[in-house]
């Protein structure tokens, strides 16, 4: 039974709560209670109508400039220190994910620096000639006018690895004048409500079209609804699950999916000068260590070039350090059995192997595999990174082009005729954003995700032609 | 070497003494860390793996100090003491069994002289699963050797049905897989002469034969017994202990206290069987079900993470120090998830495969794609 303690994980304004059956579920390492309703497919339907009923009343017509005004008050109730919505995140993140305090309020910090209104304005102007024309017909290059419609209903899907990504899909959907639902991942399944509720103190009627919950997985019945009611559909997650959701979407929605992604770095000679290498050593450790290398954007092994200043190995050393220290910083997240057993034995078979491996003491904090190796494999994450010595860097650039499909970040260092000679090259085999070292947890406000748009995905435009 | 012929004669003299006789955990402390020295010395990616932790001859004063290694060690390396050649040699040769990913390698274990590894299977079988010292029929369904030459399991099956097995032990599968039809046959015959038997196999090989025949009422004479294997892992469809041995009951007449869950790998020269038969047999049906360490091994549970060991009662991973893996590593660290309680172990299942979450890519999901 509710005790009137447990956190609401929803944000469903059309249902009267009061007629809701909500229980308890508890979320993560921490077992976090959070009140659920009992969702029925008439109660999740009628919800997404009222949503899109309220995005017609409050939300299609609204200036693009006030909404970026609403949306960041919002977040800002998300990030700013002292504001009780981000105290209550930063206590109860930890517990339902596992990753420290310090982890969740880095990633907090830096998501947030692209949820501000210049950050929101510069990345809708990195899409459209003129963000009013989500307002109004525009004149278009070429002739006539033109303008964007957001979809009367997203539906996202949201996956549980990197908190507040959810926040950034809402605040996607509400920029294009979108209603959302968006269905929460065990993983993670709180700072989307949080979000809708702070955005309902700022603009009660905006946040009445948006609607937030968790079921568990695999619910056909219902996710049909939401499919039904769909003009688009954002789905984050494995393969397996994206190619689930593709299977069943309805012909008339625009789908919109981030699968499997898998980073690398690239280290040229060049860069391992002696004064340089610490630092990049550093900033590599940054990224191996960000969300515990969770996200699409994480690098999973790192090639050296040998021959400079600094050897490979030498720069595994320091890598290893930089790890140790940011242990010590960031805590990495408490792993399940299966987790922890799974980086004793990778371990335990690299250094049979002959591997180098350089490693956290008494636990699996930490983990740098050297060996020479020239394919790409994918780490089992949670700090475990390769570094690879080549004499080459286009041997493995061999290796990325034939994972290509799976590509996104790949950080690269080197001279700059020597990067952006890698950069073309990498941009052909697939990769979409290419890094410094240090830079690639955190994408700018107006990336390509997965090289794609945020926005222009999501609308359709409508033509005035003027012969 | 002389070394080798004098641990092997001390092994086996604490093994010939049986699984239920007097205790002497001196011998075992002592030959432990003999064991471990000479392994040390021997074993050469045993000794690097030893050297990279700081562990030299003199700084394990206790057993429980011994360096485990992990069982997926055993892909990489020949664990072996003695000179590489004699992996040729070996007498036999146990391999895991494909894993979910092709490109992964099996591991190997590769057995010297199966003196230890006889000695150990038999005695622990023979007290757990015929604490009688009846003989019985045995019907296997599992492959013969011909057809899985290098699993343990069916090395170690051929092996007690050789030793223990009455007229008419046989196998129940072959190239076409488990020949559900000649085993109802031989368990209804059995049955009619009231003949008790004894049904050996991996419990997807049972749970096989009793889909195959939703209908048929297959009966067992008294004093039947079953030793499954693999438990509930690796099985299609999720089915917990208890109900397993539920179906057993109805479906095969066979009491709970009959059926034995028996629990080895590849790595490992000895089994665990549970205790439930060997006490019924003496007049003292269990309270608990678990898994008996026979006296020349010992099990810990330890944390996952930091693989310290647990107490009683908590959640961990196996560690295993078995004796009778004189001529490869004795300690073993296993992903297997498990609990000690009083008298010995339970499995509750493994710690393995571990899921990555969101958009970052599973391992596995991967080398499928890359097949």
């Amino acid at each position: 039974m509710v005790d009137g303690s447990a956190l609401e994980g929803f944000w469903l304004p059309a249902l009267d709560r009061r007629r809701l059956d909500i229980k308890e579920r508890a979320f993560g390492p921490g077992q976090v209670p959070l009140a659920l309703p009992a969702l029925t497919p008439e109660l999740l339907r009628h919800s997404l109508i009222e949503a899109q009923d309220a995005r017609a009343r409050f939300l299609a017509e609204r200036p693009v400039a006030e909404l970026l005004r609403a949306i960041a008050a919002a977040a800002g109730l998300l990030t700013r220190p002292g504001e009780r919505y981000r105290e209550e995140l930063l206590a109860v993140l930890p517990e339902i994910t596992g990753y420290s305090r310090r982890m969740i309020e880095i990633g907090l910090q830096r998501m947030g620096e692209g949820w501000t209104e210049s950050a929101l304005t510069a990345a809708l102007k990195a899409e459209f000639d003129c963000i009013e024309v989500l307002d109004d017909f525009q004149p278009r290059e070429g002739g006539g006018l033109n303008r964007a419609y957001g979809p009367s209903l997203t539906v996202h899907f949201f996956s549980g690895n990197i908190p507040g990504v959810s926040v950034t899909s809402l605040i996607r959907g509400l920029c294009v004048k979108s209603a959302s639902f968006g269905k929460t991942a065990a993983g993670e399944p709180y700072s989307a409500v949080c979000f809708a509720r702070a955005l309902a103190e700022v603009d009660r009627e905006l946040a009445s079209c948006l609607a937030v919950t968790y079921w568990p997985g695999g619910n056909e019945e219902l996710e049909a609804i939401a499919f039904a009611e769909a003009e688009a559909v954002i789905a984050y997650g494995s393969d397996a699950t994206i190619a689930d959701i593709k299977r069943r979407l309805p012909l008339h929605a625009r789908f919109v999916p981030y699968p499997n992604r898998v980073g690398a770095a690239l280290v040229a000679r060049s860069a391992l000068n002696r004064a340089h290498a610490p630092q990049l050593a550093q900033s590599a450790a940054r990224d191996v260590a960000s969300f515990d290398q969770q996200g699409c954007v994480s690098p999973h092994i790192i090639f050296v070039e040998r021959g400079g200043e600094v050897g490979a190995r030498e720069f595994a050393e320091a890598l290893a350090q930089s790890l140790e220290q940011l242990s010590r910083e960031i805590p990495r997240k408490s792993l399940t059995p299966a987790e922890s057993t799974s980086i004793h034995q990778l371990r335990a078979q690299a250094e049979m192997r002959g591997a180098t491996v350089l490693a956290s003491a008494g636990g699996t904090a930490w983990t740098v595999i050297v060996e020479e190796r020239p394919q790409f494999e994918p780490s089992v994450l949670n700090r475990v990174i390769y570094v690879r010595p080549v004499d080459d860097l286009s041997v493995p650039l061999r290796e990325l082009a034939r994972v290509g499909r799976h590509l996104q970040t790949v950080a690269v260092e080197g001279e700059p005729s020597e990067v952006n000679a890698l950069a073309r090259r990498l941009g052909a085999a697939g990769a979409t954003r290419i890094v410094p070292l240090g830079a690639t947890a955190w994408p700018a406000p107006h990336w390509h995700h997965d090289g794609r748009f945020q926005f222009l995905d999501l609308v359709r435009f409508t033509d005035i032609e003027q012969p | 070497m002389n070394q080798r012929n004098a641990l092997r004669a001390r092994v086996l003299e604490l093994i010939e003494r049986g699984v239920h006789g007097a205790p002497d955990p001196d011998a075992f402390d002592r030959l432990a860390l003999d064991v471990f020295r000479y392994q040390l010395a021997e074993n050469a990616p045993y000794r690097r793996f030893c050297e990279r932790r700081g562990v030299t001859p003199d700084s394990v004063g206790h057993w429980a100090e011994i360096p485990a290694v992990p069982t997926a060690a055993f892909k990489d390396a020949a664990l072996i003491c003695g000179s590489p050649d004699l992996a040729e040699l070996a007498e036999a040769v146990f391999r895991t069994s494909g894993t979910s990913s092709g490109v992964e390698r099996c591991g190997t274990h590769y057995i010297r002289d199966l003196t230890l590894y006889r000695a150990a299977a038999l005695t622990n079988f023979a007290a757990h699963l015929l604490p009688e010292g009846v003989t019985l029929r045995m019907l296997i369904l599992g492959p013969p050797p011909e057809l899985a030459a290098d699993s343990s399991l069916t090395w170690m099956l051929e092996l007690v049905r050789t030793e223990f097995g009455g007229d008419g032990s046989r196998y129940f599968v072959d190239e076409s897989g488990l020949l559900v039809d000649e085993l109802a046959a031989a368990l209804e015959s059995s049955a009619a002469a009231e003949e008790p038997i004894l049904l050996l196999g991996t419990a997807a090989a049972f749970a096989h034969l009793l889909d195959a025949l939703p209908k048929t009422l297959l009966r067992t004479a008294r004093g039947s017994r079953l030793m499954e294997t693999g438990g509930i892992k690796g099985m299609q469809r999720q089915i917990q202990r208890d109900e397993l041995y539920a179906i057993f009951g109805e479906r095969l007449a066979l009491p709970e206290l009959y059926c034995v869950s028996e629990y080895g790998m590849t790595e490992m020269c000895s089994q665990f069987y549970d205790n439930v038969l060997y006490e019924q047999a003496r007049a003292r049906p269990p309270e608990f079900r678990f898994k008996v360490v026979p006296p020349w091994v010992r099990t810990q549970v330890v944390d996952p993470e930091t693989l310290d060991p647990l107490p009683k009662g908590r959640i961990g991973v196996l560690k295993h120090f078995d004796l009778a893996n004189l001529d490869s590593v004795m300690a073993i660290q296993t992903d297997d998830l498990g609990v000690a309680g009083a008298g010995g172990f339970e499995i509750i299942g493994r710690a393995a495969g571990a899921e990555l979450r969101g958009c970052s890519i599973a391992m596995d999901e991967w080398l499928t794609a890359q097949r």
